[in-house]
């Protein structure tokens, strides 16, 4: 039996790559994406074809996770053996300012999902992975962060995904339902969307090396992360639905860098080394060889309430998986600043936020 | 904006902690204003049972609307502000999860959002649940004791929970839980377990019922008296740092102990008279929710009054001088 997948969030960054990695395995797969007026396709329009042509096996669909009817419809229509819930108002800055949105797309989406698997009668049939982030542990209880470590929340953002990792539990208790979580670390790549800090940063050293900025501003410089590669962890997230019993998983690469760290290497891969002077505020990131400023610090840029230190602990996933990070610290940041240099320099088109229509082109 | 001293909102008036809760601070001197989705006056029956109803200011507001709320609070600008309001049943969160999501996760955040868009210096107290520990073990949960609810009213409850824990840290805001564990009155509604068992052991004393289906009578609670409760609500919000406290007797009884007393209450025993139903068991049901009060008691000076098995004489006592309630 060909297996049937259904993604919800396909246009995010691990949508994308997730609908890639089991296309390549075989797999139908059905995009969910919400209807909005400008193109935001960039990251998957290397797998789509024409519905009209034949083997086509990618599929996209108009949903959103406020929509229960629609979401009923769809699983109903499809008929999915595995379900992946990738959608999310995913920005933890965003979530203190959209804090009922997040709540609605985040918490009761995920619930809404659930139930659609409930109505349309695929309780014992459908697979449901959950992505939960390692947001949840906030005001850290332990280092490093593993499974049976308590939650701890400390945004809106983490709040509404302990309620989706919660309920997916339940879901799972109650009825029996093959429905696990990914705990995932921060993972990003050249496609992660241009608002959090790594891409931020790579765009910034990218845009200060072709001449068309002067200066790159951030928040906490020393906030901590457990960065691995997006590419590397949908593996892992394909491989929690493949176990024969559903469990929760820490996906992480079990190292952690600042963001201090990060502009150096990124900088760094472009023939600049910084050196840091002052503190807090007033720190600033001078090129070491012309004097130039070419790092600031805005206080607006700071969390409300800020996360310090997120370390995972990937043994269980390394055990029971049989997964691990493949992509290295520097690389992946060397990954990232590469791709967008090409995309300035007219290289690379597949710039997500921007109406760009091309394949991309790696 | 400077709050109204001495002015109380009250969300979920109506119900049993909302009446109760608004009976202690007009005795206090408050002016309480309510809102209650239960609009109709058959909705208001609690209030009239305690003699209230018409002391306290009722509103009509959508509390989920952030909008609504701070438009509310604003015109009040209330200087204590209680969040009962819930779909408040685990049995039925399990076949309403959405409705019991929205009950709670919108309301809270809607309070929290009107103090920090009004900088209102009001302090807000939000009723959590011990729901949100799930099968809490021999030991009583205390308040560092991790979460892991076992039902949508679990989960809802908890998220609420952080909500309110995350604005305290990011705001500086006067908010705190009161994780709440099992409290009961003679307002309970008969479709909670234990009022079902009061008035059914009545009902079968009256010969007006052959026999009471159970669920599930190997559970172990921790039950309250309600009146004690909104107690330590209304000191929660007089201290001057906001905290988070669990709310319990940390006395642990099973329900058959509870069923036991009950009809013995009445001479019966209920071994003859209660049968067991696995309809009525839950999807998923917590073995044992029992909560550690330590730090209420030394951190608010609270102590409850009634415990188990006293409780349950109070209960049939006031069933007793009420009309039997249709079952």
């Amino acid at each position: 039996m060909t297996k049937c997948a259904l993604i919800t969030g396909v246009t995010g960054q691990d949508g994308a790559y997730l609908a890639e990695l089991l296309l390549d395995k075989g797999y139908v797969v059905h995009g969910l994406r919400r209807r909005i007026s400008t193109f935001n396709t960039a990251r998957i329009d290397h797998l789509y074809r024409d519905p009209h042509e034949e083997g086509v096996k990618f599929f996209l669909h108009h949903a959103d996770l406020t929509d229960s009817a629609g979401l009923i419809r769809i699983v109903m229509e499809t008929q999915p053996t595995e379900i992946y819930n990738m959608a999310a108002q995913s920005h933890v800055k965003v979530s203190f300012e959209n804090p009922e949105y997040t709540a609605n797309v985040d918490a009761v989406g995920t619930l809404r999902l659930l139930e659609a698997i409930r109505i349309a009668g695929l309780t014992n049939t459908c697979r449901f992975y959950q992505a939960s982030t390692s947001e949840m542990y906030g005001l850290v209880q332990e280092t490093p962060q593993r499974e049976t470590t308590p939650f701890h929340p400390r945004s809106p953002y983490a709040v509404a995904k302990l309620y989706g990792y919660w309920i997916t539990v339940n879901y799972r208790e109650a009825y029996g339902m093959h429905a696990s979580n990914g705990i995932l670390f921060n993972h990003e790549g050249p496609t992660r969307g241009e608002t959090f800090v790594t891409r931020k940063i790579s765009r910034a050293v990218a845009a200060i090396t072709e001449g068309k900025q002067d200066t790159l501003w951030l928040g906490n410089l020393d906030a901590k992360r457990d960065w691995g590669h997006a590419r590397d962890y949908v593996d892992g997230i394909w491989r929690i639905l493949q176990q024969p019993e559903p469990d929760d998983y820490v996906l992480a690469t079990g190292e952690t860098h600042s963001v201090r760290e990060f502009v150096e290497l990124a900088f760094g891969h472009v023939g600049r080394s910084i050196v840091w002077q002052g503190e807090g505020v007033a720190e600033l990131g001078m090129d070491k060889d012309s004097g130039k400023v070419l790092v600031r610090v805005d206080p607006r840029y700071y969390r409300p309430a800020e996360v310090e230190f997120l370390l995972g602990d990937p043994t269980k996933a390394q055990t029971k998986l049989g997964w691990k990070h493949t992509t290295a610290f520097p690389d992946l940041v060397r990954e990232m600043v590469d791709a967008d240099l090409a995309r300035l320099r007219g290289e690379r088109h597949d710039s997500p936020g921007h109406a760009s229509r091309s394949a991309a082109a790696d | 904006m400077r709050s109204e001293k001495g002015t109380a909102l009250v969300l979920g008036v109506a119900g049993q902690d909302g009446a109760y809760l608004a009976r202690l601070l007009l005795d206090r001197g408050y002016q309480v204003h309510g809102v209650t989705r239960a609009a109709d006056p058959a909705g208001l029956s609690n209030l009239v049972a305690l003699g209230i109803a018409d002391r306290v200011t009722m509103h009509a507001c959508e509390i989920g609307s952030t909008s609504a709320m701070r438009a509310l609070v604003e015109a009040l600008r209330p200087a204590e502000i209680y969040n009962l309001a819930a779909q408040s049943s685990v049995g039925l969160s399990f076949g309403q999860p959405a409705e019991t999501i929205d009950s709670i996760v919108p309301p809270t955040l809607a309070v929290l959002e009107a103090m920090r868009g009004t900088g209102l210096d009001a302090r807000f107290f939000a009723a959590g649940s011990g729901e949100c520990f799930g099968d809490t073990g021999a030991e009583p949960a205390e308040e560092q004791r991790p979460f892991r609810p076992a039902s949508p009213y679990g989960v809802a409850k908890a998220a609420a929970h952080w909500l309110v824990a995350t604005y305290r840290a990011a705001y500086g805001l006067h908010a705190s839980n009161g994780v709440l564990f099992s409290h009961e009155s003679p307002l309970r509604p008969p479709r909670f377990v234990t009022a079902k068992i009061v008035h059914g052991a009545r009902a079968v004393a009256e010969k007006r019922l052959p026999m009471l289906k159970l669920g599930n009578l190997d559970i172990t609670r921790d039950w309250g008296w309600a009146e004690d409760y909104v107690e330590a609500m209304w000191r929660m919000l007089q201290a001057d740092v906001p905290q988070d406290c669990v709310i319990a007797t940390g006395v642990p009884s099973t329900l058959e102990g509870f069923a036991a007393r009950a009809f013995a209450c009445f001479g019966l025993d209920w071994r003859a008279h209660v049968q067991c139903d696995p309809s009525l068991r839950r999807p998923t049901d917590i073995a044992v929710s029992v909560g550690n009060p330590a730090r209420a008691r030394s951190a608010l000076g609270w102590q409850p009054r009634v415990t188990m098995p006293a409780l349950v004489d109070r209960l049939v006592e006031a069933a007793l001088r009420a009309p039997p309630p249709a079952l």
